[in-house]
């Protein structure tokens, strides 16, 4: 069992608090994922679960026991460092079992948990090498390793991809996933990039200035974002927002254009922010006027950069288009995809 | 046509150092070397091509003792310079306002001419006036005040402490400095790995200084080797030759006995003595010149 429940974290270094109360419940088994920009606090808080930095105020607990006061080796949780911190003086094979060693365990079990560990990530024919001649996702690997061997309850990664390029990412990415779905140990993994969040999170957590702004599954943040914090930060190209006013039921555009339906709490007049996202554009024969900016083929799909009057917008297409840049177009919103944030709180209106 | 003018260029721009070297060190080198092997008497010169100064050298009596004089003052002083430089390295390692202040303070010791300080210390270990026989004497610890100089047992280990005062606080420093350049990951890995602090130091950082580590001992060495002015003047290698050693030896043999070839045999032994130091030096960290380095 392996389930971690943070309550009320707070965090301050000297005057300056970095955490401002962090409630945090991780199932067991749950692949969680904290993410958020530079600053946020995120890593802190991963430190502060891992013993490596003490917390001012608030209770870590895992499985109901309080762990706060205990020092690292003694909270059973393994961490993957961003650089992999592997100790360059020592073999692969020494690397990883240097936990168990310091726990004096007999020769023959080190070498056993080792080699079980090295078969799972591919490591047996590296063992006998060095961290310098290896490449980074075999070193990455090796860090894995290290946390595995020692089957924590809970496994914690301080973004690990980040040292990678971006075809080792996507593949380490799926490894580190497919990993997950074997051994099924509790997982927090930080990271600042949104597509990692997406793709490899049961529950992702997305923090801002020390806050945490909105928990829930990857899908639930991305189509249900409780501000236009959350809305702008999941999702890439990221969500369009456009100043609008509520006009007889409607909401429409500075210039008049209409974007769709206005729930029934907003009265007529009502400035909001509205969030479009690019796939829910859709190019139509009437509605909004707009006029082709950038045509960004990817293959799949096409994006398009629009300008319209006081705006410009993203929208992304599957479908193969004729137009080129400095074309008029109209536009709208498919249905029921408009999201209306509080202009002044920037809260999600239902 | 280019490139043999390339080449003279390159053997014009080295010239001066060549020079240097083979007026400054391979020439004296030669000399002390053809020296030894001279038969020379009251100063003068008599026939080359003799093995007598070494003869002389093995049936001298003062040899044996000088020899265990200067293991205890090379082995003993760099061993203890070493681990209480790491000692010291380690604690000031350690981020803090005192450490920070601490750092600039301690090469005061090393920037002192070599005179002040053996005059200093010569002071301060006096049999009758010196402040710390005395100190010990007041305090009750010692019912008669310790000539730290003048006892033949005490004088070698006294000299050696002067020494690693004078000599610790640069291996401390560089020492200091190599501890902080561990990778601060590295530490933290080994803390969720469960280890303890000591467990850190054994397995994380002294792996990761070692580099450092044998660079300093082998540098203290060679330093430790060539000192001369501290035991010159603190004890002259008295008393009654306890606390001579070869440096002071070799000095006191040519310049005051002018036993030109003897002092030179003795030289010639001293320099194949570092030159086997180095070599092991080399031999330890061929590896680390080739990649530690580099990383």
């Amino acid at each position: 069992m392996g389930s971690v429940t943070l309550n009320n974290i707070r965090k301050s270094y000297g005057a300056v608090e970095v955490l401002h109360g962090i409630d945090l419940q991780v199932e067991d088994g749950e692949f969680t994922v904290l993410v958020g920009p530079s600053g946020c606090g995120k890593s802190t808080l991963l430190r502060a679960i891992a013993g490596l930095e003490t917390i001012s105020d608030g209770e870590i607990s895992l499985d109901g026991q309080v762990i706060n006061h205990l020092p690292p080796k003694r909270r059973d949780i393994a961490m993957v460092f961003q650089n992999y911190a592997l100790y360059p003086h020592m073999t692969v094979a020494k690397n990883m079992g240097f936990s168990l060693r310091l726990a004096k365990e007999s020769k023959a079990e080190i070498d056993r948990k080792v080699q079980a560990a090295a078969d799972i990530l591919d490591l047996a024919p590296l063992l006998e090498r060095y961290p310098k001649q290896l490449s980074g996702g075999q070193r990455q690997r090796v860090a894995m390793g290290r946390a595995i061997v020692r089957d924590p309850e809970v496994f914690l990664f301080d973004e690990p991809l980040s040292n990678l390029d971006a075809k080792l990412r996507v593949q380490m990415r799926s490894e580190i996933k497919e990993l997950h779905q074997r051994l099924r140990t509790t997982t927090v993994y930080v990271t600042h990039d949104q597509i990692e969040a997406m793709t490899m999170a049961d529950k992702i957590v997305v923090m801002r200035g020390g806050h945490v702004e909105q928990t829930g599954s990857p899908l639930e943040l991305y189509d249900r974002p409780v501000n236009v914090f959350v809305a702008g930060f999941i999702g890439s190209p990221a969500m369009n927002f456009i100043e609008a006013v509520v006009q007889g039921g409607n909401v429409l555009t500075s210039d008049g254009a209409m974007l769709g339906p206005a729930p029934e709490s907003l009265s007529d007049g009502a400035r909001v922010t509205a969030g479009i996202r690019p796939e829910d554009i859709i190019l139509a024969d009437s509605g909004a006027e707009a006029k082709v900016g950038l045509i960004e083929p990817t293959g799949a799909e096409t994006q398009l950069t629009l300008r319209m009057q006081g705006a410009s917008m993203v929208m992304t297409t599957r479908d193969r288009i004729t137009l080129s840049p400095g074309d008029a177009v109209h536009i709208r919103v498919a249905e029921g995809k408009l999201r209306l944030f509080d202009i002044q709180s920037e809260a999600a209106i239902r | 046509m280019n490139t043999s003018s390339d080449r003279w260029l390159a053997y014009f721009m080295i010239l001066p150092v060549v020079a240097a070297v083979l007026a400054f060190v391979i020439g004296p080198t030669w000399d002390v070397a053809t020296l030894s092997l001279t038969q020379v008497v009251m100063g003068q010169e008599r026939g080359f091509g003799t093995l007598n100064n070494f003869r002389a050298l093995a049936a001298d009596p003062m040899f044996a003792l000088v020899l265990k004089n200067t293991a205890i003052w090379i082995l003993g002083g760099t061993i203890l310079c070493v681990m209480t430089g790491l000692a010291v390295g380690t604690f000031l390692a350690i981020d803090s306002k005192m450490t920070t202040g601490l750092r600039a303070l301690i090469l005061l010791p090393w920037v002192l001419p070599d005179v002040v300080t053996a005059m200093a210390w010569k002071w301060m270990l006096h049999g009758q006036v010196g402040v710390i026989g005395s100190t010990l004497q007041s305090a009750g610890l010692t019912e008669q005040q310790i000539s730290f100089l003048g006892d033949p047992d005490l004088v070698m280990w006294t000299l050696v402490v002067v020494l690693i005062w004078r000599k610790m606080p640069l291996v401390a420093l560089i020492l200091c400095a190599a501890i902080r350049s561990v990778p601060n990951e590295q530490i933290e890995a080994s803390r969720m790995d469960g280890a303890n602090a000591f467990e850190r130091f054994r397995f994380v950082v002294i792996p990761n200084i070692a580099f450092s580590l044998t660079a300093v001992t082998v540098i203290s060495m060679i330093w430790i080797t060539a000192e001369f002015a501290l035991p010159w003047i603190m004890t002259g290698g008295g008393p009654a030759n306890t606390s001579q050693i070869m440096s002071t030896y070799i000095y006191q043999q040519s310049f005051e006995f002018f036993s030109w070839g003897v002092a030179s045999a003795m030289s010639v032994v001293n320099l194949v003595m570092l030159m086997v130091i180095v070599a092991l030096y080399l031999y330890v960290n061929r590896k680390s010149w080739a990649t530690g380095a580099a990383s």
